[in-house]
């Protein structure tokens, strides 16, 4: 070094303005020194370089493993659950959830060679009907997408044949097609139930109604998913958590009665439709079957009804002009009308078919003995009010039986007063009018502000009440309470499903029937049943009367609010055998499509078709003994449900039909006549005729009447008049 | 010549070490490249980086062969033209646009990037023109004139051109470093870094106080300062670099068992390669490359000590500049130590260009250090 320094320096200077010829200069010692200095700042930098290193590790090495295997997850998707069936108590399937499958497209995968995308597209539009060219159309202008939703809910043949296809000789070009699974309820009996099983919606096929909303969180699973990640030694882990599946609902809905009801409901409408008004036979027609001593519902039906895989269609209610002409609101407004459930939502005034809670209270209070006899002039003058028997004749002297059996407003009123105020009420509580029933499925109407409490109801009330007008209940309501008049006291909550079972089968809970309360005594419950026998008996129930078996019941003829419209709702409610009810029938008819509405009979003789039919299929013996002629009647009607083609059965039954009622209607009216003379000891009192019509004349208001049973012929006559309309 | 090579022939001097710590580097460099893009890429990036490793490895020898080192020296002037020229390339149809800036230049099946080209002639020109100046390294006009203003128009030319701002502060440190082994005095250049740093530090200061100023950069700023809030954007390769880093320990988790690598570092065998080294080779791994990488400076300093004359000399502290520059701004960026820019790691990173030039400079070296005479060399 110290060579070169000298060497360096002893050269002769020369100055110059232009640079030296180059590689002539030295590195110079003091050059050297300085390199030292880069390179000692080049080590410094590199140490800091690795304090940096070591404190990063140190420091954050744990966390960030952590990190790290956090991030690992690389895939994940969905399974969806299915969502559990529903099906009857024999094992009928009301709902179930299908797989269906969804055609996706992965444009990127079919772009990616240009002989991909003519076999695909020809592929996915022969197989799933997919409109070619709008298919092309897409995939061309979205390159990237790889995901795209084609056709949805498409069957597992639809899917299977797309494969078979894909994977034959013709398919090697066919590319970028998947499929995503899916769920897809279907109500295999159309519109079987439809109220009681409801519909689900939408993509989550979340309930609507019935028991899909009401048991949407049992029915309804655990969607599971199916994830993979890398583990430490780089391997594809594949995990899968599977679906929980949602339970199975087993009801105590009976499918073989539920559509002999439904069968009858519809024939019903058929015949009356247009009769008196455009439309329906009536506006709403409700039937419900139980059995009351557990409180299961055998069957419940409206009509209209509607089928549960086309919920949105009107079309079984009005025509395709009608449902044209309906305003958005008005289509709405109609499918809210048609999706809800009759015989638990609406609420009315059970006329007559309330009496029996009257007297059954009478008897529990000790208001009454049994033994009393009431006169019955054909009115009572209540406050300001003159209230009419439904024979305005009156009824004469009449005992507490006769009372039910015909139906006498006057003497349940005079009931009334005795039993008063407080006492009524109360009862009327523990028959559970003013409450829901819980009953397990959704819509139940709330009915507390429409019954009386001690702050509305006053003498009038009092009156009207006895006989069932002011007070509104529901079906549901009505049958649970007439069920435990009948049975001994026993109020059973009543409920639709009786056994939740898990995915596989295996039971996941029984629901037993649940006693709630002793509404009456077994002595009250026997009387009560004793007077209702004679309703079917000798009363105004003959009509509902099956062939061959004793029952039990009481008619009812319900004016509407507002009064004097003519508007009625007819009921029947009644219980076979008569001695040891086994089943409970109720039929409400709302405003009968019929000039002359109030007219009990409409519903007393839908339930004597019905039961003809039920009775023998539950396997309740005949215990009355039958003539030859019914006995082939019966048989024949027995039969009905039996045939597996309906249309021949219909046909059959509509004749049967027609010839029963002739039967049914002329033994009513020669038991009608044999029983005059006994029950009718009192003097009837002295009646005008209108020479001109032939009708009698009202005494009190110079209507017209039938001189037979001494109703009004007037339509719009109502039961209750104020006396001096004037003020 | 002919004594020149009589001297060779007889006491030829030539530095394996420096040679075998290079051949190392590129072949690990090759290595690293497979784990952390085999994953997702298969061997592509393997086979055009074994390709131009061969291609750099040829030039390598090639230049150590060709001629002694002088004879690159008068191209010097030829050279920055040149590499000017084919910079201003990238403005014609040839250049080629990725992610907003033009970088690199299409030669059909290759593409090429000017900026290195542009580091290599600025050393050859810096390292003859330190030379030349002889004894009035200490004239600052002069030095002014032909240092100082060449490279600030070659690293404007670069930034502007090619939107290249690591390339551009690469050629000024090189160029800075040249010239504090070249002309005397320690105080001005202790200045002048403290006067960059006091600059450096308002710009972050007042960036950082803005919050969201001063385009992409800024935000590189920002996400430097505050990884966590921008880990998933503009730090995200930044925080996942530092999870590599961290969750391989001291150890690591083995070559090839990296996760990150997986598509969470977005192209690990880019400038992000490091942080794969430390993942799974581990605290040691890393320690042991900046080693190598310490080694190869050592070496490049015994060399340029012992060169015959100061344009060997210079031009060996200038490719041990560009490569010492290279490695620190690498790591420092991997450890967020500084915010992220794109610098390559030096014969380890995937990228051709570079690998080629890098390779070609240490030919450069060897040559040097090739036409030590024995004689000369100090015992120290």
């Amino acid at each position: 070094m110290e060579h070169d320094t000298n060497k360096n320096e002893m050269r002769p200077k020369k100055r110059q303005t232009s640079l030296d010829k180059f590689g002539k200069n030295k590195f110079t010692i003091k050059m050297k020194k300085k390199l030292v200095a880069l390179g000692f700042l080049v080590l410094l930098a590199f140490v800091g370089l690795v304090v940096r290193l070591v404190f990063l590790v140190r420091d954050n090495g744990d966390s960030y493993k952590k990190q790290v295997l956090s991030q690992r997850e690389y895939a994940s998707a969905v399974i969806p659950y299915k969502r559990g069936s529903i099906i009857d108590c024999n094992g009928t399937v009301l709902a179930a959830s299908e797989k269906v499958y969804n055609v996706i497209i992965d444009s990127k995968a079919i772009l990616v060679k240009e002989e991909y995308l003519e076999p695909t597209v020809s592929a996915v539009s022969s197989v799933f009907g997919v409109d070619a060219k709008e298919l092309r159309e897409y995939i061309t202008s979205h390159p990237t997408s790889q995901y795209y939703v084609c056709k949805r809910k498409q069957s597992y043949d639809a899917m299977n044949a797309f494969e078979m296809l894909a994977s034959g000789e013709n398919g090697v070009n066919v590319k970028g097609v998947w499929f995503e699974t899916e769920y897809q309820r279907s109500y295999p009996q159309g519109s079987l139930a439809c109220d009681v099983i409801g519909f689900t919606t939408g993509m989550d096929g979340d309930g609507m109604y019935g028991l899909e909303q009401f048991y949407n969180d049992v029915l309804s699973g655990k969607n599971g998913r199916e994830y993979g990640y890398l583990d430490e030694d780089l391997n594809l882990e594949r995990t899968t958590v599977a679906a929980e599946n949602g339970y199975t609902l087993v009801t105590t809905v009976d499918a073989n009665i539920q559509s002999i009801v439904e069968r009858h409901l519809k024939k019903f409408n058929d015949t009356y439709a247009n009769a008196h008004r455009e439309g329906l036979g009536a506006y709403n027609t409700g039937c419900i079957i139980m059995n009351p001593n557990s409180g299961e519902v055998l069957a419940m039906a409206s009509y209209p009804n509607y089928d549960l895989n086309t919920p949105y269609d009107l079309s079984s209610v009005y025509t395709q002009e009608q449902i044209e002409e309906m305003t958005q609101e008005e289509y709405t407004t109609e499918l809210n009308a048609l999706w809800k459930n009759f015989c638990i939502t609406s609420t009315f005034e059970p006329g007559s078919t309330g009496k029996p809670f009257t007297v059954a209270t009478g008897l529990e209070t000790g208001a009454m003995n049994g033994g009393e006899t009431y006169y019955c002039p054909g009115y009572l003058t209540i406050g300001d009010y003159q209230i009419h028997c439904h024979n305005r004749l009156g009824d004469g002297q009449v005992g507490v039986e006769k009372a039910i059996s015909s139906s006498c407003n006057v003497a349940l009123m005079q009931m009334a007063q005795s039993i008063g105020k407080k006492n009524f009420l109360k009862y009327s509580k523990a028959f559970n009018f003013g409450l829901k029933t819980n009953i397990d499925l959704s819509g139940e109407a709330r009915t507390e502000s429409l019954v009386f409490n001690e702050k509305t109801m006053f003498e009038t009330e009092l009156a009207t009440a006895s006989f069932g007008q002011g007070y509104n209940v529901t079906m549901i309501q009505l049958i649970s309470a007439y069920c435990s008049l009948i049975n001994g006291g026993n109020y059973y909550q009543p409920h639709v499903v009786k056994q939740i079972l898990n995915s596989d089968g295996a039971v996941v809970k029984n629901i037993e029937p649940r006693l709630l309360k002793q509404t009456i005594s077994e002595s009250t419950s026997d009387a009560v049943r004793a007077y209702c026998n004679a309703v079917v008996e000798d009363g105004t129930g003959k009509a509902a009367k099956p062939t061959g078996y004793t029952m039990g019941g009481k008619t009812g003829t319900a004016e509407m609010v507002p009064r004097n419209q003519g508007n009625y709702v007819v009921s029947f409610i009644g219980y076979v055998p008569a001695d040891n009810p086994e089943v409970v029938i109720y039929v409400v008819v709302d405003r009968a499509n019929q000039a002359k509405q109030d007219n009990s009979k409409l519903a007393s003789v839908l339930v004597h078709d019905i039961m003809t039919e039920v009775l023998p299929y539950m396997g309740i013996n005949m215990t009355e003994v039958v003539t030859d002629a019914e006995k082939e009647k019966v048989q024949e009607s027995q039969t009905g449900y039996l045939y597996e083609e309906k249309e021949a059965a219909e046909r059959e039954a509509a004749e049967r039909e027609a010839a029963e009622r002739e039967a049914a209607e002329r033994e009513a009216a020669e038991n009608g006549n044999g029983n005059n003379g006994t029950t009718q000891e009192q003097p009837k009192r002295e009646v005008k005729i209108d020479p001109e019509t032939g009708y009698a004349i009202d005494p009190l208001t110079h209507e017209l009447l039938d001189p037979e049973t001494g109703e009004a012929i007037d339509p719009n006559s109502s039961f209750m008049e104020r006396i001096n309309p004037e003020e | 010549m002919s004594t020149r090579r009589n001297i060779g022939k007889k006491e030829r001097f030539f530095d394996y070490t420096l040679l075998f710590v290079v051949i190392f580097l590129s072949l690990f460099g090759l290595i690293m490249i497979y784990s952390s893009s085999s994953v997702t890429s298969g061997d592509t990036y393997l086979g055009r980086q074994l390709l131009t490793t061969s291609l750099g490895m040829g030039a390598l020898f090639a230049v150590i062969i060709l001629r002694p080192y002088h004879f690159y020296g008068r191209f010097a002037y030829l050279g920055l033209i040149g590499s000017v020229v084919v910079l201003m390339l990238l403005l014609t149809p040839l250049g080629i646009t990725r992610n907003g800036a033009t970088r690199w230049l299409n030669l059909g099946a290759l593409s090429f990037q000017p900026a290195e080209l542009c580091k290599l002639g600025m050393i050859l020109y810096l390292a003859v023109t330190f030379d030349k100046l002889g004894k009035r390294v200490s004239d600052i006009k002069l030095v002014l004139m032909h240092v100082v203003l060449p490279t600030v128009i070659m690293a404007g030319l670069i930034y502007v051109i090619s939107s290249n701002l690591s390339s551009a502060i690469i050629v000024v440190l090189i160029a800075f470093c040249m010239m504090f082994v070249s002309t005397p005095g320690y105080r001005k250049y202790l200045l002048i870094i403290l006067a960059a740093a006091v600059i450096l530090v308002a710009v972050v200061f007042f960036i950082d106080r803005q919050g969201s100023a001063g385009g992409f950069r800024g935000m590189r700023i920002l996400a430097w300062l505050h990884p966590e809030q921008y880990s998933d954007t503009s730090a995200y390769q930044t925080v996942q670099g530092l999870y590599a880093i961290g969750s391989g320990g001291i150890t690591g988790k083995g070559l090839g068992q990296g996760m990150q690598k997986l598509g969470y570092i977005p192209e690990a065998q880019n400038d992000m390669i490091f942080s794969i080294i430390c993942e799974e080779l581990g605290l040691f791994g890393a320690i042991v490359i900046i080693a190598l990488f310490g080694i190869l400076i050592w070496r490049c300093i015994f060399i340029a000590s012992n060169a015959r004359d100061r344009f060997g000399a210079l031009l060996v502290v200038g490719v041990m500049s560009h490569i010492a520059i290279q490695v620190f701004l690498n790591i420092a960026v991997v450890t967020n130590m500084i915010p992220n820019t794109g610098i390559s790691l030096p014969f380890i990173s995937y990228g051709g260009t570079s690998v080629v030039f890098l390779l070609a400079e240490v030919g450069l070296v060897l040559n040097v250090a090739r036409n030590i005479e024995l004689k000369d060399m100090v015992q120290k």
